[in-house]
């Protein structure tokens, strides 16, 4: 993906329970990730079943999606790890290609 | 990885694998029921337990004690424990029977007996756990005891105010304080020996390259690390699930005194490498001598007794002397082939079978509809509700229905006075919104006088009570202060009562003010209105409403009680529900979110007035709050309602004390729960959520004027309001896991009290604002003091899971199951037994773990109740 002026960066999106949140968000925190959305009502069908996203007050038993960028030489150790997070918790991860107009922002 | 190596990212994994073992430990100024065995809950209840002995060394069914006594109490009949007996064990029982001169005997029956007769099963005793056990036991050795006295210790110390880790003292601040101090002290290098100095300096400044460090000076390999980070935590669970809270719970606004598990793990494992290779050197000191044994310890053990005393004793309970070596023989296998686990499951299944059993008797009757009340008031589901609800239905023409206390608005709550919130909702959401409390118009200023000389005492308060728990300052604060403070602790002491407080005439702001720059305090109209029509539609009160609908929230006045916030309300995440009561019927008054609702076709009338109020279950009054606000139409039927609560919190009070240890029939019961709710010597000032049994969803008319002995959180459900099964989905997911986690905890803290409970409360220490220590060190003690669930000649709270009984269309259920793991996990799991009917004319069907649903008939209902 090139697109000029732009930055090659790499997305990792992972989808998890709401309990699991924590380790994933201590994965990237300590491996210099400049920062992470988390999106919480993540609801569809899976491997496991349906999942409903929006549960009125329960927060904790609920499916989150949690996306960040960083640079393509960080991506390997932190990928490394969240699949060993996900070898042992139900959950799902993406990794893409990315682009971004200011890197300084996910250095 | 910038930060952050490969294996330093695996060991994180790996810890928070590990760490799924330890549950989380709230501050105990906001105690929240936890099931102990939460992280373990996606695997089925059997295994659990299994877990649980082999990390815990932990007892997790009922000994044999609960079942006499339920027996006894006619709480379980003969045939619940013998076809509990059938279900569980039926490769042993199944056909076998033998004729003795004439009788009949069934194996089941031996077996029966010997549960009740019997003298126990011997229990395994655990495998080390991690490298000090492992040394421990090759060595005959206490490193691990000693290990654990220090990091307790340390742990205390790093928690202390003044060292405490605010929001911005981050993951490792703990341990590298810790290894900043311990190099110089006397104490620890007496253990670990002259050479902890170096090790501390040579070890990683970093926690977690501290952990990878430690781990290789113990051998460890990495394939083993997970079994070895579980044991390091299972020998800490106190400390571990303080740590548990701080890193996933905690959020950045709570300002408490922080540990990490890393931090704990660094701390623990660096001590431990070093004391080890101390002792190797064989020049430890009086310091490692095996006073206490390293290992946990196992319950249960039928120690000196013989297979041939256990078949006696059965055979003599059954009149059956002198049967003939071959009945022996037979008796004696029968009664030493189940393993302890298959015992304790076995008197479970006994226990729950017959609560199950009475429970369905008891609904087993026509609907039981109401008329046109004058009133619906809106309790929470807490057990203790009951009680009260029933009571008041019999004082007048009052409707009550039940719902989460904190009534659908999670909010965190700043008090009149205070710069700081509180979250008031379950623990299980985190609320944004602040609802701050204001002086009432017109008396701001006389408001803001009560609130300076609140704090000015609360202050004062804080500084003895700091004192006096510091072990140094609590001699001098006894000399100095003694003659001030004594002759009101004498007063106190003779002549216990609940101190009354003239509280302040306040306001709570609801809407948020549509002024840029304000803050983000109170809800927009948007929210107001999901609020008023998720509580609405959830509790199926949608139409019929009464003149005056209170939403009445709960909390307990108890006196030194550094468990107080247990008898609390849960759904407010262990606080009182007075605010979140008051910001619910701000909400349902306002004329624009009723405009709203209308619109959605929920038509308040004018007519009806929505009030708040709160109920006190330690002295069983009810309060009702800003009365100021009520308009004169309604002010005579609220007069009423007072007086008819006043009168049902008398006759709640009578029934309370007869449960209660050492209350007096010739004494006023009102007088007696308030003196025992001020008393600060008094272990029991109320039986809290002891009994607890079972959660019914369902309309009030299967419940009204049954006495459900206060074992019941009854939430009220409109089957026929729900159709697409939402409100259904709300209340298992969310006041049902909390019923299951409070559930779960008087559970786990009777059945094994030393390991999941708090110990005696007459020992406690309390310690940092965090929990309590028993006696002067140690590990912090999570769960129930013993005072919570035994009267001092057994356990009062009665061991078994919640039954959950709904009242809905079973293909609803299933969907709602279907879609959600959680509670997948719960009911396949067996940690929660199902029972439900899809109509009154219909018989109560009971799911098992495969989902299947089978009718419950007559003395099936005990059977199957077994078999779950």
């Amino acid at each position: 993906m090139t697109h000029a002026g732009l930055t090659a960066m790499t997305k990792i999106e992972v989808v998890v329970s709401g309990e699991d949140v924590p380790a994933v968000t201590d994965l990237l925190t300590a491996s210099g990730a400049a920062g992470y959305t988390v999106l919480s009502g993540v609801s569809g069908l899976g491997h496991g079943g349906f999942h409903q996203g929006r549960l009125h007050f329960n927060d904790r038993d609920a499916l989150r999606l949690l996306l960040t960028v960083v640079p393509v030489e960080r991506a390997d150790a932190l990928i490394d790890a969240l699949r060993a997070v996900l070898a042992k918790r139900p959950g799902v991860l993406f990794v893409s290609e990315t682009a971004v107009s200011r890197p300084e922002y996910f250095a | 990885m910038s930060g952050l190596s490969e294996e330093a990212a695996r060991l994180r994994v790996d810890l928070a694998d590990a760490a799924r073992l330890i549950a989380p430990v709230w501050p105990i100024d906001r105690f929240v029921a936890v099931n102990p065995l939460l992280g373990l809950v996606e695997r089925p209840f059997d295994e659990a337990v299994a877990e649980a002995r082999r990390w815990f060394g932990a007892a997790g069914y009922p000994g044999d004690a609960p079942l006499g006594r339920a027996l006894r109490d006619g709480q379980v009949a003969v045939g619940d424990l013998t076809a509990a007996v059938t279900a569980r064990l039926p490769g042993l029982v199944e056909g076998s029977r033998r004729d003795v001169r004439g009788w009949r005997v069934d194996a089941a029956t031996v077996v029966a007996t010997d549960l009740l007769h019997g003298v126990g099963a011997a229990v395994p005793r655990v495998d080390p756990r991690c490298a000090a056990e492992r040394f421990d036991a090759a060595h005959g050795t206490a490193v691990a005891p000693a290990v654990d006295g220090e990091v307790g210790r340390w742990c205390a110390l790093l928690t202390r105010p003044g060292h405490d880790g605010s929001p911005g003292d981050g993951p490792g601040r703990a341990y590298a304080r810790w290894r900043q101090v311990v190099r110089h002290e006397r104490r620890a290098r007496r253990l670990a020996g002259p050479g902890l100095t170096l090790a501390v300096e040579e070890a990683p400044e970093a926690p977690d390259e501290a952990v990878l460090h430690a781990l290789e000076r113990l051998g460890v390999h990495p394939t083993e690390r997970v079994d070895e980070l579980r044991g390091q935590l299972a020998r800490l669970p106190g400390w571990a699930g303080w740590a548990k809270w701080c890193d996933d719970w905690a959020g950045p606004e709570d300002v408490v005194p922080r540990i990490s598990l890393m931090d704990l793990v660094a701390i623990r494992l660096t001590y431990e490498a070093e004391v080890l290779a101390h002792a190797r050197t064989g020049r430890a000191g009086a310091g490692l001598a095996p006073t206490v044994h390293s290992m946990p310890r196992v319950s249960g053990a039928a120690g000196g007794v013989t297979p041939r005393d256990r078949a006696r004793a059965v055979l003599a309970a059954l009149a059956l002397d002198e049967p003939g070596e071959e009945i022996f023989g037979w008796a004696e296998r029968l009664v030493t082939s189940p393993t302890s686990a298959e015992r304790g499951s076995t008197v479970l299944a006994a226990l729950e079978a017959g609560h199950q059993a009475r429970l369905l008797r008891l609904l087993d009757r026509p609907p039981a509809p109401v008329g046109s009340p004058v009133a619906q008031v809106v309790f929470c589901i807490d057990v203790r509700s009951e009680g009260m609800r029933r009571h008041l239905e019999e004082a007048g023409p009052y409707d009550t229905l039940g719902f989460a206390g904190f009534f659908a608005t999670p909010i965190r709550f700043r008090p009149v006075g205070s710069v700081e919130s509180y979250p008031s909702a379950p623990v299980l959401i985190e609320p944004d919104v602040e609802i701050p409390e204001r002086g009432a118009p017109g008396s701001e200023a006389a408001t803001a006088q009560r609130v300076e000389r609140r704090q000015a005492r609360t202050t004062a308060e804080r500084t003895v009570a700091s004192l006096s728990h510091a072990p140094v300052s609590m001699f001098g604060i006894a000399e100095a202060g003694g003659w001030v403070l004594g002759p009101r602790a004498l007063v106190r002491t003779l002549r216990p009562r609940a101190r009354g407080e003239r509280h302040p005439s306040t306001v709570v702001v609801v809407g948020r003010p549509d002024v840029p720059g304000v803050g983000l305090t109170g809800f927009e109209l948007e929210e107001r209105v999901l609020v008023a029509e998720t509580a609405l539609r959830t509790m199926g009160l949608t139409g019929g409403f009464a003149p005056l609908v209170v939403f009445c929230g709960h909390g307990s006045t108890t006196t030194a009680n550094p468990h107080a916030a247990a008898l609390d309300c849960g759904a407010c995440g262990g606080n009182r529900g007075a605010p979140n009561a008051r910001v619910a019927a701000a909400i349902c008054n306002d004329p624009l979110v009723r405009d709203e609702l209308r619109a959605r076709g929920i038509d308040i009338p004018d007519g009806s007035w929505f009030v708040a109020a709160e109920h006190d279950t330690a002295t069983d009054s009810v309060t009702v709050l800003d009365r100021g606000t009520v308009p004169a139409t309604h002010g005579a039927l609220v007069d009423q309602l007072a007086a008819d609560l006043v009168r049902a919190g008398s006759a709640n009070a009578r029934d309370r004390l007869r449960r209660l240890p050492g209350a007096r029939r010739s004494r006023s019961a009102e007088r007696q729960v308030r003196a025992r709710s001020g008393d600060w010597a008094e272990p029991r000032p109320e039986w809290g959520l002891a009994r607890n049994a079972a959660f019914l969803v369902g309309s009030r008319d299967l419940t009204r004027g049954l006495d459900l002995d206060g074992r019941v959180f009854l939430h009220s459900y409109d089957t026929d309001a729900d159709l697409d099964g939402t409100a259904l989905e709300t209340i298992l997911t969310a006041p049902m896991v909390v019923a299951q986690w409070i559930n779960a905890q008087y559970y786990f803290s009777t059945v094994d009290p030393d390991v999941f409970g708090a110990g005696d409360k007459t020992l406690h220490n309390p310690i940092n604002g965090i929990g309590v220590l028993v006696g002067v060190g140690g590990d912090l003690r999570a769960g129930l003091p013993s005072q919570s669930v035994e009267d001092g000649e057994g356990p009062v709270h009665e061991p078994v899971r919640l039954l959950t009984l709904v009242e809905a269309p079973r293909d609803r259920i299933d969907g709602v199951i279907a879609r959600n793991p959680i509670l997948r996990h719960l009911f396949d799991g067996a940690w929660v037994r199902l029972v439900a009917r899809d109509a009154p004319d219909t018989a109560w069907c009971t799911r098992l773990p495969d989902g299947a649903w089978v009718p419950i008939l007559n003395r099936q209902a005990n059977s199957e109740g077994a078999a779950s």
